[in-house]
């Protein structure tokens, strides 16, 4: 992928604010087609706020620019990032009473897509996605997310992206709240992805979902800030040494 | 005595010849001319409601009252022709003060379900039984002045596979009556739609009333969907007696004021009913439903899930009232009734109403009131959905959990109303 001639997706100098608190202090990245970057860090650092605010959630004021394939959507609504190729697999995935996840699905994919996928075709695509992530077909005519466990949740945001095809994906904490079998599972849907050339930012604080997606570059975010980059190595690192080593002086006052 | 100033607004007076007119240019006997004079006694001034009674506390009464004589006898345009486009059991159109078309197919008809001209039916035994003129002034002036009306009558044992409609058109004043008697172990689908509305100048006062006899099971929908404008009152009781289950549902979309109070008597041991609601607001309309499960008998169960959405200025009361009588014990009894406001200035009270006279009852209730979740707006949209389709999505939603429990008929009848309204908004 290091031939790319253009990121599919970029920030730069982006800041973050949750009313008048700056959570995210000036965030730079760049990531190409299929390419996986980690952002790894301690909760509360501010790695989560940083993907909704970069999906465009309304409780965030976001400064600073953000591109897509080279096009700027920093003011975009999050259904136009989304129709433009974006994509985040959520931490925590709302559950929408009364809505079947294949109803929800059709409707997610004939947006994105721009053109309404015939009723049998839709059915056939999502059956086999389903089947790809071990998924029992019932699952299709269920509520969104309602009282879905937690690997549940997980293996519908997966689901998503991979039914939605998005040009560049934001995982939080996908690999949270999961069984190791469920692990595996989501990791084999985000290396198709990978290999389906769709750019991802894995948003995670543990290195375990590390031993099945071998991430490209890693990231470690502390304080609203990328304070290391560094290869799969840093992961390893982290997972040995904890965060403490890097906390940056200006953090470490009593 | 002082006299009471002119201005302020009462009940009709409704002269005792032009009742007796009424009936007989009807056809009808004397028993329902004295049930129709009994009623028109019982319509004073002083029967208007007092605002802070309960029930009147969210609704002007005033609006009810009739702006013309609901005895004039003066033809009225029937509005629009029916046309059926579903296998049914029974069609029947209550339009212009009349019962219009009656169609009544092979298999109904083989099975002995009669359904006729309530004005001229033999039916004192049932008429007035679940709703008096004793209930309140709307149902007062029904029994004196209703005009047109229809009997249902499904024999003891009958089901029928298909459902029975009955389609009640507005006009200028309409002021209907239902009648439906599902015999022992009987088991139908009914639905009563209301239409229509006389250029957004109608008004329609209407009763129904529904006898489930032991072991009858009676699916009963009431549909409103009115034209804007509309002011209308809709009061329909069902008694249900032992080992009978009444399940009801409403929809109500139309009109601009409308009220509903609508029950049930679960009669005999072991009755069961289950009400299923929707209600979908907008503009300035104003919603005010009442529900009543009333357990006279014991080891009886009843159910109720009422869902309201509501845009632009709408505003929606509900009082749900559970009453479980002091002998009604080994009884259960459940209530929810959410709300989901999707504009600043939509407005939505909701008040349970429980009156548990044994302690041997298993009850709950619950009521909630709250705007759309920006977390789910969020989440369909970054999924690619419009802000307003995100909306729609989560509305249909919200809704069509509800209408998961009714019939299929009618629960795609509902969804089809409910989609159709989305999309005006």
């Amino acid at each position: 992928m290091s031939d790319s001639s253009q990121p599919v997706f970029s920030c730069k100098d982006v800041h973050v604010w949750i009313a008048d608190k700056e959570v995210v202090k000036g965030v730079d990245l760049e990531i190409s087609a299929g390419e996986i970057h980690a952002i790894m860090g301690p909760n509360g650092s501010g790695k989560s706020t940083l993907a909704n605010a970069l999906m465009g959630h309304p409780a965030y004021t976001l400064e600073g620019t953000v591109k897509l394939a080279g096009e700027d959507v920093t003011s975009l609504s999050p259904d136009e990032k989304a129709r433009k190729g974006m994509f985040l697999a959520f931490q925590y995935p709302v559950a929408v009473p009364g809505v079947t996840v294949a109803s929800f699905l059709r409707a997610a994919v004939s947006a994105v897509r721009g053109t309404e996928t015939p009723v049998r075709e839709f059915r056939k695509e999502l059956l086999s996605r389903m089947e790809d992530l071990a998924m029992d077909p019932a699952f299709a005519g269920r509520y969104l997310n309602d009282g879905f466990s937690g690997g549940e949740k997980k293996r519908l945001e997966i689901l998503q992206l991979l039914m939605l095809k998005p040009r560049f994906a934001l995982l939080d904490e996908t690999d949270s709240g999961l069984d190791i079998d469920a692990l595996k599972v989501v990791a084999e849907g985000i290396n198709a992805a990978a290999s389906q050339d769709v750019g991802m930012v894995l948003v995670t604080h543990y290195q375990r979902l590390l031993n099945y997606v071998r991430p490209h570059v890693v990231h470690v975010f502390m304080d609203g800030r990328i304070v290391r980059t560094g290869g799969p190595e840093l992961a390893l690192e982290l997972e040995e040494r904890g965060y403490d080593w890097l906390e940056p002086a200006a953090a470490g006052g009593v | 005595m002082a006299s009471r100033p002119t201005s302020e607004p009462s009940p009709p007076t409704l002269p005792l010849e032009h009742l007796a007119e009424l009936s007989s240019a009807a056809g009808e006997d004397r028993a329902l001319l004295a049930l129709r004079n009994q009623a028109r006694e019982s319509l004073t001034p002083l029967l208007l409601p007092d605002r802070a009674r309960h029930l009147w506390r969210y609704t002007d009464p005033t609006r009810f009252l009739p702006d013309t004589d609901p005895t004039d006898l003066t033809p009225t345009d029937v509005g629009p022709t029916w046309r059926l486009e579903e296998p049914l059991s029974v069609a029947g159109l209550l339009a212009g003060g009349a019962l219009r078309v009656v169609e009544v197919d092979a298999h109904a008809r083989k099975a002995g379900v009669v359904v006729e001209d309530l004005h001229t039916a033999q039916a004192s035994e049932f008429l007035g039984k679940a709703v008096s003129e004793s209930h309140g002034f709307v149902e007062a002036i029904n029994t004196a002045a209703w005009r047109g009306g229809v009997l249902v009558r499904v024999p003891a044992g009958i089901e029928l596979e298909h459902p029975i409609r009955l389609r009640i058109v507005a006009g200028p004043l309409t002021v209907p009556r239902v009648l439906v008697v599902a015999g022992e172990g009987s088991s139908f689908e009914i639905i009563e739609g209301h239409v229509g509305g006389d250029g957004s100048r109608g008004k329609v006062l209407g009763v129904t009333e529904i006898f489930a006899e032991s072991r009858a099971n009676v699916r009963y929908g009431l549909v409103q969907r009115w034209d804007p404008g509309v002011v209308g009152h809709l009061t329909t009781r069902a008694r249900v007696a032992a080992g009978a289950r009444f399940q009801m549902s409403l929809a109500s979309f139309g009109g601009s004021t409308f009220k509903a109070d609508v029950g049930a008597i679960l009669a005999g041991e072991g009755a069961e009913v289950e009400t299923t609601g929707v209600a979908m607001g907008g503009d300035e309309q104003h919603f005010d439903h009442h529900t009543e499960h009333i357990h006279e008998a014991g080891k009886t169960l009843s159910n109720l899930d009422f869902k309201v959405a509501l845009t632009h200025a709408a505003r929606s009361a509900y009082t749900g009232m559970i009453r479980i009588a002091r002998h009604a014990g080994g009884s259960e009894a459940y209530q929810e009734n959410r709300n989901l406001l999707l504009s600043h200035d939509a407005r939505a009270e909701s008040i349970p109403e429980l009156e548990i006279l044994t302690d041997d009852v298993r009850c709950s209730h619950g009521a909630t009131v709250a705007p759309i979740d920006p977390e789910q707006l969020f989440y369909l949209q970054s999924r690619g959905l419009a802000n307003l389709q995100a909306m729609r999505v989560i509305v249909y939603g919200f809704l069509d959990q509800t209408l998961a429990r009714l019939p299929q008929t009618t629960r795609e009848r509902i969804e089809a109303l409910v989609a159709a309204r989305l999309h005006t908004e």
